[in-house]
């Protein structure tokens, strides 16, 4: 357990550099108006300037071509710079080349110090600050994605008729793909790694704070080009964007490629961010053995992010400069490869799904001993299993590649490596299934989450099995059963543990008690809602139904009819979790410090938390697993093996 | 030594009196809730692995499986079914237990934490080398399997017979596949390059495709027989099969290619081989020899 | 354990039961207007050219005995009737250009469009004559499998009268490809024609913009009653391999075809 003290902290009087005007400086007058304000007004000026320069409106076809799309891409990007520049991100590097270096109180005004609730609006660097901003920006992307899943299940639900054109309709389900991906990369490393992981290591805030502000507010810079793509003619290719179909799309397409470019520095910035604070900022005594499990999850997403974002960044950048500049990368008939492209999307394309599940397990498998009132079982295997499937999910990128043609021969070393990532995940799966051996379980929210997830994780699974294997591919690959699959996977195990997570640390987050009894009938609903929806989708798949298309054979009509009744009650159920969470936000029962009587640290300060996290930064003896009473059977054990007995008897 | 049940009041010099494992795996057993979790597993095995024959009764309902490879795909998923069902069985049966048995105490409601807490077990060697040990059968049993299939499969063998076991004197009919948006067209170069819009194909002979595009990315799925290829421009792909039943199947693209991804779909259709031979002499071209 | 047991916990927030019961309903109701809503606002904005019916024409003499006769008259123009667009409407007559919503912001510029409709309503069971006034110059084909006439009645179309079964690859200006609805219970239907192109120093003619048409005219016969698509294959388009654009726009160079 944590020692800690009620002394009041006595601040030892550092030498403070001179403060240039008012605390926070250039950062008062800046907030998220100011942003979005500065950042139209420039991208307006660009687009007037540039259509000046770039003839778009002449005869020469091809000029018309490149000049136009370099024109939206710059505008673009001068909206992504102006934003920037108005929400005060670049206060930092202006003031560092004039000298002024942060004092105590502009740090204390840029952590949102007396400026209380305006600070969520403005470049606030306090964790907690950026854990509820990307909280809200997750509930609003998934709000989007969840709408458009709406209009893809209806078209694909009205089987006598077109609700929508084949474009629109392309577009549609890739932008649902994008902003789905985008959301749930974020769901639980963005609000819970930013909120609640420094205080769970015993820290007063990130390594990074403003790194952690900036990472926040560029992910909220990226979000208005891609969803502007369906007024400018729409990306009109899968989430997957595959080159050289991209290229066919209208201007809607460097939408897309700019928000994924912006997105990959936030993603790249908050991974340093989170794994910097994990290794340097941990409290004393708590050494590698005492650290939270949901800890090492996050560590184990963000070395990945890191690592592979880069190359869906690149993926992008080279779609674009074939786009503006007429270059050839992934353009056969100049001499570039498709496949090209296809390899480094998918070398980002694997990890990312473990980036989208990984931190969802840790933090149930994190919750689970709270509820359970036992110790995690055999935290070594935890770490084993994240460690892991941090290590392999780099070498079986091309089991997405099987049916490309690309290298016939890389189907057998790819299988091998897409068996032996299972078992490290099988080590996860056992580290929870030992958990709930034996334990009572606390029937709450987040508990029942963890029933849903390991059943979704079960199907997920064996499916799973059956795509991995190359001549089962040769039949499944691009037909229904795949989107099933992965959305059993992103979605039952990845949302619904995002979901379990949120519902752990609301009070904590929020300082109020969710309604758990709305709540819980939305989560039902939408969970066994999902269930008819993607097992139907599964039997699609099986007849033969491919993937993408709006208009399909008769015999696909009751599978569709019935996803699509599955879809629209997933819907509902989302809505009335949202309900739950809005209302309890707003007027909910204020929460106790430890609702949960849980032992880790971030359950042993205030709620609502305090600016410096702790009034004395705890001290560590043990890990935060001490639940539990002796196991009765082990005194059996004991005796059974202090008694005498001779040498081969029987039992006694 | 004495036969008392009292604990020793020396230090044994060697563990010579540790129970034998059977005895370990007996008392295990006698505990009531292990009972309950391996009727619990043994029927949760029983329950999944007919859910194999469901999977092939939606696969078949178009007519597959139409090839040798596809009947060795649906051997294969049915084989995967059976060999995953115990460890999904066992989850599943945690799962259930935790949530509806009473042995190990009962749910807790309410919203208090619960005040009686479970045994604090951290670990258990034997649960671990047990689970490590399934999983990584399962995964070996997988991958060798898998490969096998593979090499069975591979473009060149056509069907059920490895590469090196094809007989040399059975020649396959060579189609030329182009994808363009949004349309297949199809070549036959050894019947006078006569090409069509569906394939008709002559029962047990093996067929090998040269798939290409001319634009961009589709993939070329003949549905029933189970093959699929990538129609990639730049490039020509592979692929082989041989069916063995007469009919009319689908070849759809499995891959976005624009507007009319989803029109872009032929059919093929397996007929004997006089009615091939017609065909082609009606198409303007001549069997080869 | 470390949290407050002064005073149990309620797990349900101040309102009564009933106000956050039907705040429940109201949100969902909320949400469902709003996706019905959009789906319907969005389904009428994506116009479509009004229905084109083929016109009877007697009967007519087929492989397959005598048939109900009915014919169609199309057009291609280089493209639309802006101001920045060369060429314009032949006097008297004003050719806008096809219809716009949501999705067409964007497409090619100056693109080229078949007129005056591409959505197309034919009778079960007939022979059906399309006549094409051509007006565009040549794009080569990507494939040269569309150079060539396929699933017309006699396997030839009559290109200015003359009975052909195919033209040569770089005279392609445009094609007329009909092809299948993925429903099984529609009998298979392929008809393609390439259109050709206006000779390349073909002058206006008086009082047009337009050069003289290069006429086409096939006969094909329809099966039992389905839906079915259609669309040019020729590279028309901007972008990659010409098929971005107007190719990938429903009342430009992409159309429906209605067997009844």
């Amino acid at each position: 357990m944590s020692v800690m003290t009620t002394d009041i902290h006595e601040q030892t009087a550092v030498p403070q550099p001179k403060q240039h005007g008012k605390p926070g400086g250039f950062l008062r007058h800046t907030n998220i108006f100011t942003g979005v304000v500065t950042g139209l007004v420039l991208a307006i000026i660009t687009f007037a300037i540039g259509s000046k320069i770039v003839p778009w409106g002449n005869q020469n076809v091809d000029f018309d071509q490149v000049g136009f799309q370099a024109l939206i891409g710059i505008t673009y990007i001068a909206w992504v710079i102006g934003f920037m520049a108005g929400i005060g991100a670049f206060a930092g590097p202006i003031r560092w080349v004039l000298g002024h270096d942060l004092t105590h109180a502009d740090a204390e005004y840029m952590a949102g110090k007396g400026q209380g609730r305006f600070k969520y609006w403005k470049y606030t660097t306090d964790h907690k600050v950026v854990g509820i901003q990307y909280l809200i920006m997750t509930l609003v992307l998934f709000g989007l994605g969840g709408f458009l899943a709406m209009l893809i299940r209806t078209e694909l639900g009205i089987t006598w008729a077109e609700v929508f054109t084949p474009n629109f309709y392309n577009s549609i389900i890739g932008t649902h793909g994008i902003v789905m991906i985008i959301a749930m990369i974020i769901v639980v490393a963005g609000p819970l790694g930013n909120f609640i992981m420094p205080i769970m290591i015993g820290a007063r805030d990130m390594a990074f704070p403003r790194l952690n502000a900036l990472s926040f507010w560029l992910l909220f810079a990226a979000v208005p080009p891609l969803v502007s793509n369906l007024l400018l003619g729409g990306i009109r290719d899968g989430w997957t964007v595959y080159e050289p179909l991209g290229s066919q799309s209208p201007v809607g397409m460097i939408g897309y490629q700019i928000c994924i470019i912006v997105f990959a520095f936030s993603t790249g910035i908050a991974s340093v961010n989170l794994i910097t604070t994990a290794f340097t900022m941990r409290a004393r005594g708590m050494s590698w053995n005492r650290v939270p499990i949901f800890v090492i999850g996050i560590i184990s997403a963000a070395i990945m992010g890191l690592v592979w974002f880069p190359m869906f960044q690149y993926s992008q950048i080279l779609a674009l400069s074939d786009r503006m500049l007429a270059t050839s990368f992934f353009n056969p008939l100049m001499g570039g490869s498709v496949w090209l492209y296809e390899n480094l999307f998918w070398l980002l394309g694997h990890p990312e799904v473990y980036v989208v599940v990984i931190p969802g397990t840790a933090a149930l498998i994190e919750l689970m001993t709270v509820f359970l009132r036992k110790p995690l079982f055999s935290y070594k295997m935890a770490i084993a299993g994240f460690a892991g499937i941090t290590g392999i999910s780099a070498i079986v990128w091309v089991h997405h590649m099987y049916m490309t043609g690309w290298a016939p021969s890389a189907g057998y070393p790819f299988m091998l490596s897409t068996e032996l990532i299972s078992i490290p995940f099988g080590f996860l799966v056992l580290v929870m299934l030992g958990t709930m051996w034996r334990g009572k379980p606390w029937t709450r929210l987040p508990m029942m989450c963890v029933y849903a997830v390991i059943w979704n994780k079960i199907i997920g699974v064996i499916t799973g099995v059956y795509l991995s294997d190359v001549p089962v591919d040769q039949y499944m690959h691009g037909s229904m059963f795949v989107v099933a699959h992965f959305h059993y996977m992103l979605m039952g195990a990845g949302l619904f543990a995002a979901i379990g997570a949120i519902s752990y640390w609301f009070p904590k987050m929020t300082g109020r008690m969710l309604n758990e009894r709305i709540a819980s009938i939305g989560f039902w609903v939408a969970f066994f809602a999902f269930q008819l929806t993607f097992m139907s989708m599964f039997v699609a798949g099986l007849q033969g139904m491919p993937r993408r298309v709006l208009q399909f054979d008769n015999a696909f009509n009751i599978s569709n009819w019935l996803s699509t009744i599955g879809a629209y009650c997933i819907g509902i159920g989302m809505v009335i979790f949202l309900f739950a969470i809005i209302t309890s936000w707003r007027n909910g029962k204020p929460a106790p410090a430890n609702p949960w009587g849980a032992k880790t640290l971030e359950w042993q300060t205030s709620t609502p938390v305090p600016l410096e996290n702790f009034p004395v930064l705890p001290v560590v003896t043990s890990d935060p697993y001490g639940y539990g009473v002796p196991d009765p059977y082990d005194a059996v054990e004991k005796k059974m093996s202090e008694a005498d007995q001779p040498v081969g008897a029987g039992a006694r | 030594m004495s036969l008392t049940n009292a604990p020793e009041t020396e230090q044994p010099e060697e563990p010579t009196n540790r129970p034998a494992p059977s005895y370990r795996i007996r008392e295990w057993l006698s505990r009531p809730y292990a009972r309950h979790f391996l009727v619990l597993f043994i029927i949760f095995t029983v329950v999944i692995m007919p859910s194999a024959w469901l999977v092939l009764h939606f696969m078949n309902q178009s007519g597959a499986p139409a090839s040798a490879i596809m009947s060795e795909i649906e051997k294969t998923i049915f084989v995967f079914t059976f060999v995953s069902a115990p460890l999904m069985a066992m989850a599943l049966a945690i799962l259930l237990y935790s949530l509806l048995g009473r042995d190990w105490g009962g749910k807790v409601h309410g919203e208090e934490p619960p005040m009686q807490e479970s045994p604090a077990i951290r670990t258990n060697g034997t649960a671990v080398i047990l689970w490590i040990t399934a999983t990584s059968l399962l995964a070996g049993f997988l991958v060798i399997w898998g490969m096998m299939e593979l090499a069975t499969i591979t473009a060149n063998s056509y069907g059920s017979t490895a590469p090196n076991q094809q007989p040399k004197d059975v020649k396959p009919i060579d189609i030329n596949v182009t994808g363009a948006q949004w349309v297949w067209n199809f070549q036959y170069p050894d019947q006078r390059g006569i090409q069509s819009d569906t394939l008709v194909v002559p029962v047990d002979t093996p067929l090998y495709f040269n798939v290409t595009s001319v634009d961009v990315i589709h993939s070329f799925w003949v549905v029933e027989l189970g093959i699929k290829i990538d129609a990639n421009p730049g490039a020509v792909t592979n692929t082989g099969v041989t069916p063995n039943k007469l009919g009319t199947f689908n070849i759809r693209c499995a891959e976005l290619c624009g507007m009319h991804h989803a029109y872009m779909q032929t059919k093929i259709q397996v007929v004997s081989q006089a009615e091939f031979e017609n065909w082609v002499r009606v198409m303007g071209g001549e069997k080869t020899s | 354990m470390t949290h407050n047991v002064d005073e149990r916990p309620a797990l349900v927030a101040k309102g009564s039961g009933a106000t956050r019961f039907i705040g429940t309903l109201i949100t969902v109701a909320i949400a469902i207007i709003v996706v019905g809503g959009s789906a319907w606002l969005i389904h009428l904005n994506e116009p479509q050219p009004a229905t084109k019916v083929a016109q009877a024409a007697g009967t007519m003499k087929t492989p397959q005995g005598d048939l109900p006769h009915y014919t169609l008259d199309l057009s291609v123009y280089p493209n639309a009737n802006t101001a920045d667009c060369a060429g314009g409407p032949t006097l008297g007559e004003t050719i806008p250009g096809p219809v716009s919503g949501i999705g067409q912001v964007f497409a090619q510029k100056c693109p080229p469009f078949w007129w005056d409709s591409t959505s197309l309503e034919l009778p079960a069971h007939s022979a059906i004559t399309i006549t094409v006034h051509q007006y565009d110059g040549s794009t080569p084909v990507n494939s040269d499998y569309f150079a060539d006439v396929h699933g017309t009645i006699d396997g030839k179309a009559s290109y200015n009268g003359e009975a052909k079964t195919g033209i040569k690859p770089a005279d392609v200006a445009h094609t007329f490809t009909i092809h299948q609805y993925p429903q099984a219970g529609q009998p298979y239907f392929f008809v393609s024609v390439p259109m050709r192109a206006v000779p390349s120093n073909a002058k206006p003619e008086s009082g047009s913009n337009y050069p003289k048409a290069e006429v086409i005219e096939f006969t094909f016969i329809t099966g039992d009653p389905g839906s079915y698509i259609w669309n040019c294959e020729d590279p028309c388009g901007n972008a990659y391999q010409g098929f971005g654009g107007v190719m990938m726009q429903r009342g430009w160079m992409a159309g429906t075809v209605e067997v009844v």
